[in-house]
């Protein structure tokens, strides 16, 4: 089937060899046991998989998916409003686009280094709340998951806004008038006709964002103090410090076979994300 | 209504330019850390200077450019492949590449090109580098053009054929151009996703294929450094500058 | 010129400029002067190619496939023997080292390397508490960290053998431990502090303990060095820091950084006259002034500032460093131990 098309042909080759040989390699290691300095050797073993039934791993996995999932609703609220505004912004809207996008080119690193910046107990955030006499000690606002939600909703946002954006722009205006001639009030035109007919790039943008929050490390490093584990420092640390390879491979299955359950747990016919 | 939106616009573009705006003003700072010192320029003389720098610069935009190009072509036909006729494997593998941790991306693929370099007389570079960059991409752009599809009527490709079209012709002049907003805003986060990978590409990276991304995290993990801020503040500018420049354009 | 004309130009400038073999070095970031490659290059007439690496086992990813490309490495202590035993250093040819006597004498017969047959000594260290002289006291052991009135304002290092090490001394045993029952008590410490901390870093803590949001840490001495030397003003013709340092009554950890050459190189004689560069004193004293670490090579004393040569925290007396313990590799078994442990601590 896959050749038969040709559209598909050269995604299917990129998909072999950047996916399915190195999930084989994956799927390989975990069940092998890790070299002592790293990398892998015999025997084969179940042994990475019976670890995983430890408590500790499964604290680790709700926190990360609680996480990921506030992080995920904070972009769709903030992100869909400025999607519709660029969207609607008529011919200025690859400009306002761009501005979306700009922040992004420069390093996640340093972007990250700046809001540590901002929200330090010596901060800028800190000292006007103090020069306004808001607050009489400083806030602790960095080193804490609420810290770690502002990073990853601050770095997610353009994956929420770009797919929005994408179909919110094709929404026909005359389609809002309409509805409000004949008689629904903003909030019920919003409900009823805008949401369901972005449906997809909503689909698509938690998608985006969801996922690779429930991977990320660095955020959770620099922003939380690195006081806790989340699934991705779990991961990294397996392949990096811990260098027990085998079970960072057998930890990242499970965390990709519960994102696929959910994600097609999520699916509509005819919407499918990809 | 348009004038909430645009009130909020405002604040939702100051959240997001706000770190710059400090990052740039700390790049004229001229002492190292964090405590404003007197303006110097100190830190772009480095900058300027800096080969590794340089040579990492160009090489992440080669890159980036090379692979975009190259995942926003692929991914744009095979969004348009799965939309007229699905494909559950390729679907199930775009997932998965999706919902990989970048650590275990890059681990594998590392893997990969070892095992494949012991019979084939290669090293990782930029080739390696650009592979995996595409790889990853793809499922980005994919995603993006999917759901701009998912709102095309399908009625206006036939109708084309009726009248004579090819297959690929009707693809290219009815089809395409529908998409056009959304191939741009997935060659976009194409874009921004390859620029500013870390971890995947230091562990495919070769000798020669050091990436800015790579060069700014070992200078950020060891503490403040206005010389990144310079480096920021300049591409910021840069880019900025284009946009304007396209804006411009567009306007004539 | 058009955008195609300048990335062609662009990608040819980078080809010609990558034609020619050049001596490919690895090293952590920020461990050498400004001007050291490149004076390198100029009186060798060789080319360099220059990458840097944050972890020992990023660095090891790369290069135990045996093709990687590079040629000289900085590996820690502890990683000698293993990298030895997988076959990935070549044999160092002393004719080639001249300057090899210019070593300080604890380091000409390393624990880990007794005979320098397989790498040399470069820059070495040892981690101890950073703290505020403002506290009013000084934390001079390591159980001091465990003090309430530290409270959100100290840190740790997010480095588990540093961790591990800091808690095993406050119970009396040998930071390299691999038993059991040693590493849960050790483990119950951490977990005991963890309400204290405001957050493990490792060398990011400079900027916190500079501004005043960090009273106390647990730091590599090249941190508190470049912090100790950030944070002070002078006054009367004197530096005086708002910060201090103390070495854990109780013993710490000791570490050096070693260069080596990978087997896989191609360009081995070329490596051996980069080492040999490194050094001479005079460039072991550029580094050392540039970085704020401390120099395995004793002869690059002479070429320091006073104020250097003389820092108690980078070349304290020799009664104190007798109190340091060097790290030693794991076993696998010790190793899956403690990551385990480590994953508990932090959840």
């Amino acid at each position: 089937m896959k050749l038969r098309n040709p559209f598909l042909a050269p995604t299917a080759i990129l998909m072999a060899i950047t996916m399915l040989a190195p999930l084989a390699i994956i799927v390989v290691y975990s069940l092998l046991t890790r070299g002592a300095y790293g990398g892998v050797e015999l025997p084969w073993t179940i042994e990475n998989f019976t670890r995983l039934w430890d408590p500790v791993y499964g604290v680790i996995f709700v926190r990360s998916f609680w996480i990921a999932a506030v992080a995920t609703a904070l972009c769709l609220v903030l992100g869909f409003p400025l999607a519709m505004f660029i969207a609607r912004s008529g011919p200025r809207k690859n400009l306002y686009l761009s501005l979306v996008i700009l922040p992004f080119w420069t390093s996640f690193l340093i972007r990250t280094y700046a809001w540590m910046f901002l929200l330090r107990d010596t901060g800028i955030v800190n000292s006007i709340l103090q020069a306004l006499r808001i607050i009489r000690e400083p806030l602790p606002l960095l080193y804490n998951d609420g810290a770690v939600i502002l990073g990853l909703v601050y770095g997610f946002l353009p994956f929420m806004v770009l797919p929005l954006y994408a179909t919110l722009e094709r929404l026909d205006p005359s389609l809002l008038e309409a509805a409000a001639d004949l008689g629904a009030r903003p909030w019920d035109t919003l409900v009823r006709v805008t949401l369901p007919l972005c449906a997809p790039g909503i689909r698509a943008g938690a998608i985006l964002v969801f996922v690779p929050c429930l991977g990320t490390y660095l955020t959770s490093d620099l922003l939380g103090g690195s006081k806790t584990v989340l699934i991705g420092n779990l991961v990294q640390n397996q392949f990096t410090a811990s260098r027990d390879w085998p079970f960072g491979a057998s930890l990242s299955l499970a965390l990709m076979a519960i994102a696929m359950v959910l994600l097609f747990a999520a699916r509509r016919r005819g919407e499918e994300l990809l | 209504m348009k004038r909430g939106l645009a009130i909020y616009a405002v604040f939702a573009y100051a959240f997001l330019h706000v770190p710059l705006l400090i990052l740039a003003v700390f790049s004229f700072n001229a002492s190292r850390f964090s405590v404003w010192q007197g303006f110097s320029l100190q830190w772009y003389r480095a900058v300027a200077t800096d080969e590794n720098l340089i040579e990492s610069s160009l090489n992440s935009l080669i890159i980036a450019i090379v692979a975009t190009a190259a995942a926003t072509i692929i991914g744009t036909l095979a969004a348009y492949g799965l939309w007229k006729r699905g494909s559950a494997w390729l679907s199930g593998s775009l997932y998965l590449s999706l919902v990989t941790p970048e650590i275990v991306t890059g681990a594998s693929l590392l893997a990969l090109f070892q095992w494949i370099f012991r019979f084939a007389h290669l090293r990782l570079g930029m080739h390696t580098v650009i592979l995996a960059h595409v790889g990853f991409s793809l499922a980005y752009v994919v995603v993006v053009v999917l759901a701009r599809l998912r709102t095309f009527d399908p009625v206006l490709e036939e109708a084309a054929l009726d009248l004579g079209a090819t297959e690929f012709g009707a693809f290219w002049r009815v089809t395409l151009p529908y998409l056009a907003p959304a191939i741009a805003a997935a060659a976009m986060l194409a874009l921004t996703v390859s620029i500013d990978d870390y971890v995947i590409t230091s562990l495919v990276a070769g000798v020669d294929s050091q990436t800015l991304p790579m060069v700014i995290y070992a200078m950020a993990r060891r503490g403040v450094n206005p010389a990144l801020n310079a480096v920021s503040t300049l591409v910021v500018f840069g880019l900025g500058m284009l946009i304007m420049l396209s804006e411009r354009l567009r306007r004539t | 010129m058009n955008r195609r004309t300048f990335l062609l130009g662009a990608t040819a400038t980078a080809v010609a400029c990558s034609r020619g073999p050049r001596l490919n070095i690895f090293n952590w970031s920020d461990y050498v002067a400004p001007d050291t490659i490149s004076n390198f290059e100029r009186e060798f007439g060789l080319r360099v190619r220059y990458g840097t690496y944050e972890s020992i086992p990023e660095m090891l990813a790369k290069v135990m496939s045996g093709n990687s490309g590079w040629d000289v490495i900085f590996p820690s202590a502890e990683y000698i023997q293993p990298m030895r035993d997988m076959g990935l250093l070549a044999r160092l040819n002393h004719d080639w080292l001249p300057n090899l006597s210019n070593l300080d004498r604890q380091f000409q017969q390393p624990p880990w390397d007794p005979r320098l047959e397989w790498s040399v000594p470069y820059m070495h260290g040892a981690t101890g508490i950073v703290y505020q002289k403002s506290l009013g006291w000084s934390p001079n052991a390591w159980s001091d960290l465990w003090d309430a009135r530290l409270a959100g304002k100290l840190t740790m290092l997010d480095d588990p053998p540093e961790v591990f090490a800091a808690c095993l001394k406050t119970l009396g045993y040998s930071l390299n431990s691999a038993d059991p029952v040693q590493l849960k008590a050790a483990q119950q410490r951490a977990i005991a502090q963890k309400p204290l901390v405001r957050a493990y870093l490792n060398a990011e803590v400079r900027d916190q303990l500079v501004a005043g949001d960090v009273a106390a840490a647990q730091a590599w001495a090249v941190t508190a060095a470049q912090a100790i030397a950030a944070a002070s003003e002078r006054s009367d013709g004197v530096s005086v820091s708002k910060l201090a340092f103390s070495f854990p009554s109780e013993g710490f950890p000791r570490y050096a950084d070693n260069v080596a050459i990978l087997r896989e190189s191609t360009r081995i004689e070329a490596a051996h006259r980069f080492i040999d560069y490194l050094l001479r004193p005079q460039v072991a004293a550029a580094i050392v002034e540039t970085t704020h670490t401390a120099a395995c090579n004793g002869a690059a004393q002479r070429f320091l500032p006073d104020a250097l040569r003389s820092d108690p925290v980078l070349y304290p007396p020799a009664e104190i460093l007798a109190r340091g313990e060097w790290f030693a590799p794991q076993s696998a078994a010790g190793q899956r131990l403690r990551d385990r442990l480590w994953t508990e601590i932090k959840t």
